[in-house]
Order: structure tokens, then C-alpha cells, then sequence
């Protein structure tokens, strides 16, 4: 019901340039967006909000490319991702988190266990994977998207989805050793 | 029946995987303006767009006004002066041009309308790029 209701705003806002039913695209998906983006810049509220309104920016210019085989979220967050990547090709900034992930990393591993206030526990997990592990991680546990979703979000085949996932799991399981029956 | 099918998809979900997701979780974020300010952003440059090309249109106007002016009475004097002299003689090639006279102000207004058409294409190209 909410897919076809997406399909009906897109196809308005493409065909008459109808700017209204874009603003309620938005309004359902900002909060999947900005969330995706802050987890993915490591928390930074102002730039991941900056990262959000310029990816809502880029999808009301490509809008016309959205076919709706996928889900409207879904897509959402490709356009999104790219947003990420290019942001992050151009920014000093990006260098400044990944001196920060190194450092919590390096905590980790001398044994050091910084307050709960300073490192959430989904830092610590971000720290030990790569950018596209952690991208495919949000997708899949914070925005719930299926494995199917995220290769078309992310241009990969579902395989390579599903063994980012496994492989992500299993540095998170060695990094931190973490055993089923601790959480369940 | 699709109940169903959710509750095994969540019966398959091990303890790991709900860990995961507790860890990602993360609160809804309400909107608070953001959806108003990227409306306002997509109408701004909606706007510009339409501006840039009338306001392309009469600043460009305004520069060539005065050259154009020159040219087109430079080539109308030309071909003015053409006809009299190369016409008559070329009429035993030409039967066509036979009765054919040809006034200053419609070949004025011809060469005008040439180079506003030939403008207008090259701006829209321009424009579509």
C-alpha cells in the first residue's frame, strides 16, 4: 500500500514537476534517509543532514530514472550512498572519521574499554568493518531492507550481499567475541 | 497467511541478528522543517531555471542589438545591390530567378528570421545540455 502510494507521488512529481507531492516523499523517507547517513559519517548530525538534503536534491533531478521495480527507499538510499561517496571523495572531513574509527580501533585492541558515554557499541562494531561492510550493515539491520533491496541499492549481486553480511558478522563475532547465546 | 510466513522469517532470525539490530536501532527522526527547506531549495532552483532563459535572452539582446543592426544592413545593402547587376545576367542559367524581384525590406526581414531561428536552436541545444 505504502509502495504504491509512493509510485502514485513519483509519478506526480515527475510528470507535472509537482514539487508538493516530492515534499511528501520526503516526509515518509527522511527519517530512513538521515538516519542511514548518520550512522555512515560516524554521528555527525549537521553534516549527515547536509549529506540528506543533497541527496533529496539529486533524487528530484534523477526521479525520472527511478523505473519502481525496486522500492522508492530503496533507491532512496542508492542515491543517497553516492551522495556519501562523492561528499567524501571532495571532504577533509571524511579523514578526520576515519582517524577517529582508527582510534577506537587501536582502544579496542590494546585492551582498553573507554567509557559507555564516550563509544556507543555501534561505533565499536563500525570500527572494525570496511565503508561498503558498513554501508550494507545499515541498510540490512538499521533500515530493514531486504538482501534483494540492498544489491539494488548498492549495484552488487545478492550473493556478494549476502557474504558481505556473513563476513561482516564474523569480523564483529571475532572482534568482539561476542556468542549467540550472550544475546539471545 | 503472511503472518505466518513473518513469523518464520523471525523464528529463522538467530540471536545475532537480533542483537544487530538492537545495536542499529535508531529512533525515528521527525521532520522538524526538513522536508519544507529541500521543498524550498527544488522551487528556488525551479525558479532560476525558468529566469535564466528570458533573462539569457534579453542580455544577450541588448549586447548583439547593435552589431546585428549593423550586419543586417550591411547584408541588405548587399543584396540589394546583388540583384540589378547578377541576376539579369545570370537568367539564361537560372530560368527560375525569371520574374523574380527581390525588395531590401523582405530580404531584411528573411536574413533576420534566418539568424533568430538559428539562434533559437543553438540556445535550446545549449539550454538542453
Amino acid at each position: 500500500m505504502l509502495a504504491r502510494e509512493d509510485h502514485y507521488l513519483v509519478a506526480r512529481a515527475v510528470s507535472s514537476q509537482d514539487t508538493a507531492a516530492f515534499g511528501e516523499l520526503i516526509r515518509r523517507h527522511q527519517s530512513q534517509v538521515r538516519n542511514f547517513l548518520r550512522k555512515l559519517t560516524g554521528g555527525s548530525l549537521d553534516e549527515a543532514d547536509d549529506l540528506a538534503q543533497e541527496c533529496f536534491l539529486h533524487a528530484w533531478n534523477k526521479l525520472h530514472s527511478y523505473t519502481g521495480r525496486g522500492s522508492f527507499i530503496g533507491w532512496l538510499l542508492k542515491v543517497a550512498y553516492t551522495t556519501f561517496l562523492q561528499s567524501k571523495r571532495k571532504s577533509k572531513r571524511y579523514a578526520e572519521v576515519l582517524d577517529e574509527v582508527g582510534r577506537v580501533a587501536d582502544l579496542q585492541s590494546t585492551g582498553y574499554t573507554p567509557d559507555s558515554n564516550e563509544v556507543s557499541d555501534l561505533d565499536k562494531l563500525m570500527a572494525v568493518l570496511t565503508q561498503d561492510e558498513r554501508a550494507v550493515m545499515i541498510m540490512s539491520y538499521a533500515c530493514g531492507l531486504s538482501h534483494r533491496e540492498i544489491s539494488e541499492a548498492t549495484g552488487q549481486p545478492v550473493g556478494t550481499i549476502k557474504s558481505i553480511i556473513y563476513r561482516s558478522k564474523e569480523k564483529i563475532r571475532t572482534s568482539f567475541d561476542i556468542k549467540d547465546h550472550q544475546h539471545g | 497467511m503472511t503472518s505466518k510466513i513473518i513469523n518464520m522469517a523471525e523464528k529463522l532470525k538467530d540471536s545475532e541478528d537480533r542483537y544487530l539490530e538492537s545495536v542499529f536501532q535508531a529512533e525515528p527522526i521527525a521532520d522538524d522543517g526538513f522536508s519544507g527547506q529541500v521543498v524550498a531549495r527544488i522551487r528556488r532552483r525551479l525558479w532560476l531555471r525558468r529566469l535564466a532563459l528570458p533573462a539569457a535572452m534579453l542580455l544577450g539582446g541588448a549586447i548583439a542589438v547593435k552589431p546585428a543592426s549593423q550586419l543586417l544592413s550591411a547584408v541588405a545593402k548587399l543584396l540589394t545591390a546583388t540583384p540589378a547587376e547578377v541576376l539579369e545576367s545570370s537568367v539564361d542559367r537560372l530560368p527560375q530567378l525569371q520574374g523574380v524581384s527581390i525588395s531590401g525590406s523582405v530580404v531584411q526581414f528573411v536574413v533576420f528570421g534566418a539568424l533568430l531561428l538559428a539562434a533559437a536552436v543553438i540556445g535550446s541545444r545549449m539550454l538542453s545540455d
